[in-house]
C-alpha cells in the first residue's frame, strides 16, 4: 500500500488499509458553514453550491480555501511534503517513488490530469473521472493536481486558491528546479543553462506603492515596427570611433541585450565603480532609454584606460583589439575578478560573456608517418581570417571556384567569407622545417594540421586581417570580401571533416540542421589607411532594418549598403535561439 | 492496487515516463517546452483566447474545467511543428542514452 507516501512516523495508524495512513488535512469541506446571513456578509465560504439559495459563490469567497481544511498545527509542513513527494520532486529518491506510485489506481494511466486525494492515498485521473468517483464514494473532497499543484474542491467543483498555499507551492517548485539543475547531467541540462531557462520568472503582481507610481506616471511607451528605441549616437571623445562601433555592436547583440535589460548582472567586484559590467549595464540603459541625443561614453573610456592600459590614450586603436580586450575585462568582472587575479579557466566559466561568445576551436595534428591524430580544443571568442593578397597567406584555390554554399553574391574573382572559412579549415601540410614530435612514433615527423569548429558560439565574430604588420611592409588590405546575411557553419565543423575529405562540401539545400545557422546583425568597417582612418558600423535593428552608426550620427541604411561594404568585423547570431514572432523556417519535415 | 488493463503500447509509454521522471529529465523537458512556447508566442495566443472565452460567459460561472475544455483543442493545434520536432528529438536522444529500456 501507498508507495512513497510519508506517514510522519505514526506507524500504529497503518493497518492493511490505505485509510489508516495519517491524513494531513481534515475532511474537506465539512467546515463549510451553512449560510447564515445576507450575500456578501460572511467573508468565508458560504457552503457548497447546491446548498445556497442563490446557487453560486461570490468571487471573494472562492479565495478562502483554507476554510476547506481543518486547520491543523502542521498543515504547512504536511503540504510541503506532498508537493515534494508527488508534484515537484527534487531528489532522486522522491523522483523514483513518484515514477513508481503516481499512476491512476483505476486505469493505471500516468496521463489524463492525474490527481492525488488529500485525505488518503489514492491517485485518480481527472479526465476519466476516476478521482471524482473516489471523492464521491469516500466523501474526500479535496485533491491536488500532480502536474500543476493546484488544489481542487469537489464540493465547489473548481480549483480553489489561497495566498499562503500559493506561496508554499511557488517555493517548493523553485526548490525542486534548483535541485534538478544542479545535479542533472542529462542532455537537456545544457539547454537549461542558457539565460532565462533555469530561473523561473513569476508574473508581476503590482504592489500598492507600484500601483501608485504607475498612476503618477501615465505615459506608456509602445513598441511599434518603427520604434527607434535602442538607436542612439555616441560622441567621439578623440579618435574613439574604434570603441563606439564595438559598443554599437554589443548593445545590439540580442541575447546580451536581453541579459542587461532584464537587469541580471549582480556585481561581485570589490569596488563596483570600477566594474565594466556595471558600466555596460548602464550603457544599455542609456541607449535604450528613448533619449535621441547622442550619449557621451566618458565613463566607459575611463574604465577602458584603467583595465586595458594598452588601449589608453587618444591615439587611433584597432577595433578588433578593443573587442577582445573588452570581452576579456567583462568576463573577468563577471566573476568579481580584479586585474590582479589569475585568469579563470574559460572552459568552466559560465558568465554571460562565455555563454554567448565562447566557441571551441579544434586543432587536429596528423602524423604523416603513423597517421595518429592529436586533438586539442581551445576556447575562442572570434575567428581571424587571412585574406588573399597578404604576404603570409596562401590561397590554393582560385576564389569562387566552387559554388558558393551560403548564397553569397557569386562573381568570379570575388572572394567570399565562405572561401575564407574554407581556407581557414583546410588541412595544412606543416612542411619538413616544422616537424612535430609524435607521441606514438616517439620521434619528430612531418604532419598536417587542420582547424575546425568543435563548439559553435551563440555569437560568432569574424575578423578579416586587413592590417598587415609584416617585416616587409605595413599596409591595409582593402580587398572586398563578399559576406552573406545568413551563414551555415556546418561545413566548418569538426563533425563535417569526413564528408569534406570525400569532396562533399556542397550542402544539400535541406540539410535539416538549423542549429548551425547564423544571421548577420552587425558589421564594423574601417575607412582610410593604416595610419589614419575612421571606424563606422552597421547594426541590425528589428528584423530587417539596418542603420549606419557613425559616432553621433545614426542614419537608415539598406541591406545593399551593408553587404557592399568592405567588412572588417562581422557579427553573426545563431538563428535557433532567437525567439521572434516569426518561426524558424522549416528545413525538413519527416513523418512521425 | 488495481491491476491496470494496459496494452503493450501503453506499457511502453509508462516505462518511458517512469524513466523520464526518475532521471529528472521530464522536469527539464517541461521547462524547455515552456520557454519555447512562450518564445514563439503560443502562450500569449492562448491567453487571449482564454480571455475571449471568459468574456462570453459570466466570470463567476467559469470554472477551470470549462476553460480546459474550451482551449485544449486549440492549444494542441497551435503548437508549432518546430517545437514538436525539437522535443521529439530530445526524447529520442534521451532514449538512445538509456538503451536498457
Amino acid at each position: 500500500a501507498g508507495g512513497g507516501y510519508m506517514d510522519e512516523g505514526k506507524d500504529e495508524e497503518r493497518g492493511g488499509d490505505d485509510e489508516g495512513v495519517k491524513v494531513p488535512f481534515g475532511s474537506s469541506c465539512h467546515s463549510h458553514r451553512a449560510p447564515s446571513g445576507r450575500a456578501g456578509d460572511t467573508p468565508g465560504l458560504r457552503g457548497p453550491r447546491a446548498a445556497t439559495p442563490s446557487g453560486r459563490l461570490s468571487p471573494a469567497s472562492r479565495g478562502r480555501s483554507r476554510r476547506h481544511f481543518k486547520v491543523g498545527e502542521n498543515w504547512r509542513q504536511e503540504l510541503r511534503v506532498i508537493y515534494q513527494c508527488f508534484v515537484w520532486c527534487g531528489t532522486p529518491e522522491t523522483r523514483k517513488s513518484k515514477a513508481k506510485s503516481c499512476i491512476c489506481h483505476v486505469c493505471g494511466t500516468h496521463l489524463n490530469r492525474l490527481h492525488s486525494c488529500l485525505s488518503c492515498v489514492f491517485f485518480g485521473c481527472f479526465t476519466e473521472k476516476h478521482i471524482h468517483e473516489h471523492a464521491e464514494t469516500k466523501q474526500h473532497n479535496l485533491a491536488v493536481d500532480l502536474y500543476y499543484g493546484g488544489i481542487y474542491c469537489f464540493m465547489c467543483k473548481d480549483y480553489v486558491y489561497d495566498k499562503d498555499i500559493e506561496q508554499i507551492a511557488k517555493e517548493e517548485q523553485g526548490e525542486a528546479l534548483k535541485l534538478q539543475a544542479s545535479t542533472s547531467t542529462e542532455v537537456s541540462h545544457q539547454q537549461c543553462s542558457m539565460p532565462g531557462l533555469s530561473e523561473k520568472y513569476p508574473t508581476w503582481e503590482t504592489t500598492k506603492p507600484e500601483l501608485e507610481l504607475l498612476g503618477h506616471n501615465p505615459r506608456r511607451r509602445r513598441i511599434t515596427s518603427s520604434f527607434t528605441i535602442g538607436l542612439r549616437g555616441l560622441i567621439n571623445l578623440g579618435n574613439t570611433c574604434f570603441m563606439n562601433c564595438i559598443v554599437q555592436a554589443l548593445t545590439h547583440t540580442p541575447i546580451l541585450r536581453d541579459f542587461f535589460l532584464s537587469d541580471r548582472h549582480r556585481c561581485e567586484m570589490p569596488s563596483p565603480e570600477l566594474c565594466l559590467v556595471c558600466e555596460m549595464s548602464s550603457l544599455f540603459r542609456e541607449l535604450y532609454s528613448g533619449n535621441p541625443s547622442p550619449h557621451v561614453p566618458y565613463k566607459l573610456l575611463h574604465l577602458v584606460w584603467i583595465h586595458a592600459r594598452h588601449l589608453a590614450g587618444y591615439r587611433q586603436q584597432d577595433a578588433h583589439e578593443f573587442l577582445i580586450a573588452a570581452l576579456d575585462v567583462l568576463h573577468r568582472h563577471c566573476k568579481g575578478d580584479d586585474a590582479g587575479k589569475a585568469a579563470n579557466n574559460p572552459n568552466h566559466c559560465n558568465c554571460i560573456i562565455d555563454q554567448i561568445f565562447t566557441g571551441g576551436l579544434q586543432s587536429d595534428v596528423t602524423c604523416q608517418a603513423c597517421h595518429g591524430v592529436s586533438t586539442t580544443i581551445d576556447p575562442c571568442w572570434d575567428i581571424s581570417l587571412d585574406l588573399p593578397g597578404s604576404c603570409t597567406s596562401f590561397w590554393p584555390m582560385s576564389p569562387g571556384r566552387e559554388s558558393s554554399v551560403n548564397g553569397e553574391s557569386h562573381i568570379p574573382g570575388i572572394t567570399t567569407l565562405t572561401d575564407c572559412l574554407r581556407r581557414f579549415t583546410r588541412p595544412e601540410h606543416l612542411g619538413s622545417s616544422a616537424k612535430i614530435k609524435c607521441g606514438s612514433c616517439q620521434s619528430y615527423q612531418e604532419s598536417t594540421k587542420q582547424l575546425t569548429m568543435n563548439k559553435l558560439p551563440v555569437v560568432a565574430c569574424f575578423h578579416f586581417k586587413r592590417f598587415e604588420h609584416s617585416a616587409k611592409q605595413r599596409r591595409k588590405i582593402t580587398t572586398y570580401i563578399s559576406f552573406p546575411l545568413e551563414l551555415d557553419m556546418t561545413p566548418f565543423m569538426a563533425s563535417s571533416k569526413e564528408s569534406r575529405m570525400n569532396g562533399q562540401l556542397q550542402l544539400p539545400t535541406n540539410s535539416g540542421n538549423d542549429e548551425n545557422k547564423y544571421s548577420l546583425f552587425a558589421v564594423v568597417n574601417h575607412q582610410g589607411t593604416l595610419e589614419s582612418g575612421h571606424y563606422t558600423s552597421f547594426i541590425r535593428h528589428h528584423k530587417d532594418q539596418w542603420f549606419k552608426c557613425d559616432d553621433a550620427v545614426i542614419t537608415k541604411a539598406s541591406i545593399k549598403d551593408v553587404l557592399d561594404s568592405e567588412g572588417y568585423l562581422l557579427f553573426y547570431h545563431k538563428q535557433v535561439l532567437e525567439h521572434e514572432s516569426e518561426k524558424v523556417k522549416e528545413v525538413n519535415t519527416q513523418a512521425y | 492496487m488495481v491491476v491496470s488493463k494496459m496494452n503493450k503500447d501503453a506499457q511502453m509509454r509508462a516505462a518511458i515516463n517512469q524513466k523520464l521522471i526518475e532521471t529528472g529529465e521530464r522536469e527539464l523537458l517541461k521547462e524547455l517546452l515552456r520557454a519555447k512556447l512562450i518564445g514563439c508566442g503560443w502562450k500569449d495566443q492562448l491567453k487571449a483566447h482564454c480571455k475571449e472565452v471568459i468574456k462570453e460567459k459570466v466570470l463567476e460561472h467559469v470554472t477551470v474545467d470549462d476553460l480546459v475544455a474550451e482551449i485544449t483543442p486549440k492549444g494542441r493545434a497551435l503548437v508549432p511543428d518546430s517545437v514538436k520536432k525539437e522535443l521529439l528529438q530530445r526524447i529520442r536522444t534521451f532514449l538512445a542514452q538509456h538503451a536498457s529500456l
